[in-house]
């Protein structure tokens, strides 16, 4: 029986294709690729089960059993699945029953996303029967089959996992029972374990926080579910456990986590969304923050959601953002209970704030410019929003309790007074005893409207065109925009950058930038306070000259030059430089430098007081053969005391 | 005598070509091919080609590693030696549980292989036919399952931050968020090239680290995930154009999962030093040791 040879070749390489959803009809030239049937139920049992992650492939050996839900039943020796092939290979011995009767064969290999089922029955001789579409009852015999239909997979030197069962939901997940784990050699039992594969990203979408350490155990799960138990470790809580469970549709998708579970500190999320039609959608996000050892009555418990609502139109969509936060819904009695015997609590009791906010918003699509061809885009937005609280606590701008005010250079400890601005003079005091000072007006409510649009200019060839390696390619934007709130108080941003970048070689590409950013912030009367250059005659340390001057309108210059030197996938080396040329100008330890997240970089993307230069580099390289790491650092030049990043960051790559 | 002798040296001659011819055939009849093993059941052996031969009563059943006898049992993922003979009977099985180097070839057993059926075409298998009129079909794909260099450009929105990493999220990798970082190439481009196979249905969307800053789609909606179908080629380049990132767009907002919230906080300039700042300041005293209580 000869096969032809190109197909066979296109087969077994298809079998190789290791953890990729692939095409299966790959040997014909195939058209746009059409959805494959349904998803199927495959139940799977036998003596030894394997499970290899890296290759997602199912290996079962010694008398299996399989039932899948197209009916057909079958036992034999051997049985390899590619999940992500879909299909699956019975082999030796192998008896397949149908409703027709018990046939035996040698071998039977489903091609589930094809309907497609090739068997080797053994009668009185061999011979080859293909079932098509299902119908078991009438095989087309003789039929050529792929050259890879029964071709065993090689496997890595340890599985991921062994198990006893398993529930293979096609395209989706398969579920273990019995299973072990394998971690580094040493066997983890795990009874029942899920693994997810599905397309569907809202599997992805997570309500849990970072953490330098995460190990999922998905104990239970379907096409529609996951759920998990996380063991985690970070710097703050140390080892702990964290539950998270999903709920996924087509067009929704529901999240629940409690983090941590084993610690008196615990955030319990929410998260929903719905696509209504094809143009609404709505999604929550609450967290409910609760002090309570295991689940005794909380000490504390503060609130937050938010709501977000948007609508697509034509050309431009609108948005419904809000938020409400309630810092205490345990009410009164927890904060008498702090106040009259602060030792009996381990945590505050939070106060009685509840500010919320909504904002309608207008955004457009970005627009072309001139015709066809026109590199020119430009796009335009606006917001009103409402903001509001009549209790108030923790005021932007509310003065700070001495000696605990400028601790770092941040403000530390706002007062607790109404409202959600303070604005302008001293209050008279109006509690006794004296309490800390606070200003006046205070604002319960404002409004805000914001205003903004962006132009910008997208790779424009300069230079020799014809030849990729001396095209030069020009890119700009310019966005504007201005909040007026209603305190009356107004903050108006522009940023204009520009970059000129080039392909020197395949494995080389650079990029020069320059961007400018000014941020005004601007109150109708009285303006920013300033600081005094001098104390009692003496320079003040705290008033370098240009912070003097300063009036609440930043300027931040930047002029980059990038270098990218990629040989192979593998391998990948980036090099950027940057000078900064700000007002006011960046003096050493005097502004707080921003915090940090969880991998290593700046929350702001620009921020008084960074160091004039900066050096970064970044490697990332193949350490094993599904693993990248990545390693960047930055150097500052001996800025005050700063010369290195506070930490080298480190990112293991899955590939 | 002359034709006593004559007889006998052509009777040696005939006798000697017939040993000759008789060596010859015995030393070409042997055919050897190794592969895996399917099945080995009701008097065949089958391969995972999928081929079923006849097996001698008496096969011969060797290590392949060290030629003696063995305790391996032929199966399902056994790999074997395969020595036939003339009629194509499997006469010598020679068994290892790893892979054997390769050694002859299937098409010259193939047709040793047992069949009950006549060989039909397999409509599945066979090119498609193009369109009436067309010489070529306008898609014709191949999928070889080869590597090929797929190169990923994506034009960033102009507000995303300069010090942004951006990244590629995949169901390749569970759709973890950091799965792929990306190089700026400019200041609206980001590139990174990746191998992957042909054949492969590569869906992703591009983020900035998290879920909770990935991309939307132009009408501000969450998206469905870009997908490319990875056909042969040597190299291949995929731009693509995020119009937003879902914590940049109006109203959106970066979920904090365990941070709480500050709802009203218009602050251009978080990290100004004390004393310096927009009306409604504390002013601190120049000595706060000696400062009173306000």
């Amino acid at each position: 029986m000869r096969r032809p040879l190109l197909l066979t070749a296109v087969f077994c390489a298809l079998v190789t294709l290791g953890t990729h959803r692939v095409l299966a009809q790959a040997a014909a030239p195939a058209a746009t690729p059409t959805p494959g049937p349904a998803p199927a139920l495959v139940r799977l049992t036998a003596d030894h089960m394997e499970f290899y992650y890296d290759q997602f492939l199912i290996e079962a050996d010694g008398h299996v059993r399989v039932e899948a839900s197209d009916g057909l039943v079958a036992t034999g020796d051997a049985f390899s699945m590619d999940l992500k092939l879909n299909r699956y290979l019975l082999a030796g011995h192998v008896t397949l029953t149908t409703t027709s009767g018990t046939v035996h064969g040698a071998a039977i290999a489903d091609f589930l996303d094809f309907s497609r089922i090739y068997f080797v029955p053994v009668t009185t001789e061999p011979d080859r029967w293909t079932f098509l579409n299902g119908d078991l009852q009438h095989p087309a015999k003789g039929r050529i089959m792929p050259g890879d239909a029964f071709s065993f997979p090689q496997v890595g030197p340890q599985p991921s996992l062994t198990a006893s069962s398993a529930v293979v939901g096609t395209r989706d997940y398969v579920r273990f029972s019995g299973a072990t784990g394998n971690l580094g050699g040493l066997p983890i039992p795990l009874g029942s374990y899920v693994v997810n594969f599905s397309s569907n990203q809202y599997f992805a979408q997570n309500s849990l926080t970072g953490a330098n350490f995460d190990t999922t155990w998905n104990f239970a799960g379907g096409p529609n579910a996951l759920s998990a138990l996380h063991f985690r470790y970070d710097t703050v809580n140390y080892f702990y456990l964290a539950f998270e469970q999903h709920l996924v549709g087509d067009h929704e998708y529901a999240i629940f986590s409690v983090n941590p579970i084993s610690r008196a500190g615990k955030f319990y999320n929410f998260q929903l969304y719905d696509r209504l039609g094809s143009r609404f959608q709505i999604q929550d996000f609450t967290q409910l923050y609760v002090y309570q050892y295991n689940l005794s009555a909380p000490q504390a418990a503060t609130q937050t959601s938010y709501i977000n609502a948007t609508y697509a139109l034509p050309h431009s969509y609108l948005t419904a953002a809000s938020n409400l936060t309630n810092y205490n819904i345990l009410g009164i009695n927890p904060l008498l209970q702090q106040t009259f015997f602060p030792n009996s609590v381990k945590v505050g009791a939070g106060n009685l704030s509840h500010p919320s906010y909504l904002q309608i918003g207008w955004s457009s699509f970005q627009n072309r410019i001139g015709g066809s061809g026109s590199p020119f885009y430009e796009q335009i937005y606006g917001a009103y929003g409402f903001n509001h609280d009549s209790v108030g606590a923790n005021q932007y701008l509310q003065g700070c309790t001495v000696p605990k005010c400028g601790l770092g250079g941040i403000y530390a400890l706002p007062l607790q007074v109404p409202g959600l601005q303070a604005y302008g003079a001293a209050c008279n005091y109006k509690f006794q005893p004296k309490p800390p000072i606070y200003f006046c007006p205070v604002y319960t409510t404002i409004y805000d409207q914001v205003l903004g649009f962006t132009l910008f200019a997208t790779s424009i060839k300069l230079g020799d065109q014809d030849n990729p390696y001396k095209t030069f390619f020009l890119n700009a934007s310019l966005n504007e925009q201005e909040q007026w709130n209603s305190l009356p108080h107004r903050i108006r941003q522009t940023i204009a950058q520009a970059s000129l970048s080039r392909q020197f070689a395949r494995q080389v590409n650079s990029y020069l930038s320059y961007a400018i950013q000014n941020t005004g912030d601007y109150y109708l009367r009285g303006g920013y306070t300033t600081c005094s250059p001098t104390i009692n005659g003496q320079p003040n340390p705290a008033c370098p000259p240009g912070l003097d001057s300063f009036r609440g309108v930043a300027t931040w210059h930047t002029l980059s030059l990038g270098v990218n030197y990629v040989p192979s996938p593998e391998f990948n080396f980036s090099i950027l430089a940057r000078h900064h040329a700000d007002f006011p100008p960046p003096v050493p330890n005097l502004y707080a430098q921003p915090p940090l997240n969880v991998l290593g970089q700046p929350l702001y993307a620009t921020y008084l007081g960074q160091p004039p230069n900066d050096l970064s580099g970044d490697v990332r390289f193949k350490l094993l053969p599904h693993m990248m790491v990545d390693v960047s650092r930055t150097y500052f030049f001996h800025y005050g005391n700063l010369t290195w990043s506070p930490q080298t960051v480190i990112q293991v790559l899955p590939i | 005598m002359d034709r006593n002798i004559t007889s006998v040296v052509s009777r040696l001659l005939s006798l000697g070509v017939a040993a000759l011819a008789i060596a010859l055939v015995a030393a070409a009849s042997p055919i050897v091919v190794s592969g895996q093993l399917l099945a080995y059941q009701d008097g065949y052996v089958f391969f995972s080609t999928g081929d079923g031969f006849h097996v001698a009563p008496n096969v011969v059943i060797h290590d392949a590693k060290t030629g003696g006898a063995t305790t391996i049992v032929p199966g399902p993922r056994i790999w074997a030696r395969a020595t036939f003979d003339a009629s194509g009977t499997v006469t010598e099985l020679d068994l290892s549980r790893r892979p054997l180097p390769p050694e002859g070839n299937f098409d010259d057993v193939a047709r040793f292989a047992v069949a009950l059926s006549t060989p039909a075409p397999n409509p599945d298998l066979l090119p498609q036919t193009p369109a009436p009129g067309q010489t070529l079909a306008p898609e014709f794909r191949h999928f070889s399952g080869k590597p090929v260099l797929v190169t990923f450009v994506a034009e960033v929105p102009p507000n995303t931050p300069f010090t942004a990493a951006v990244y590629i999220t995949t169901d390749a990798s569970g759709w973890n968020a950091q799965a792929i970082p990306m190089d700026r190439i400019d200041t609206l481009h980001f590139q990174i090239t990746r191998r992957i196979n042909s054949g492969t249905i590569f869906r992703y969307l591009y983020d900035r680290g998290s879920f909770q800053s990935v991309e939307v789609a132009e009408n501000g909606l969450q998206r469905a995930p870009r997908e490319v179908i990875v056909a042969d080629a040597d190299v291949r380049a995929v731009r693509d154009t995020v119009y937003a990132w879902i914590d940049s767009t109006n109203g959106g907002y970066n979920q904090s999962p365990t941070g709480l919230p500050t709802p009203y906080n218009p602050a251009p300039f978080p990290n100004l030093p004390p004393g310096v700042g927009p009306p409604g300041v504390a002013t601190p005293c120049a000595h706060p040791p000696r400062c009173p209580p306000q």
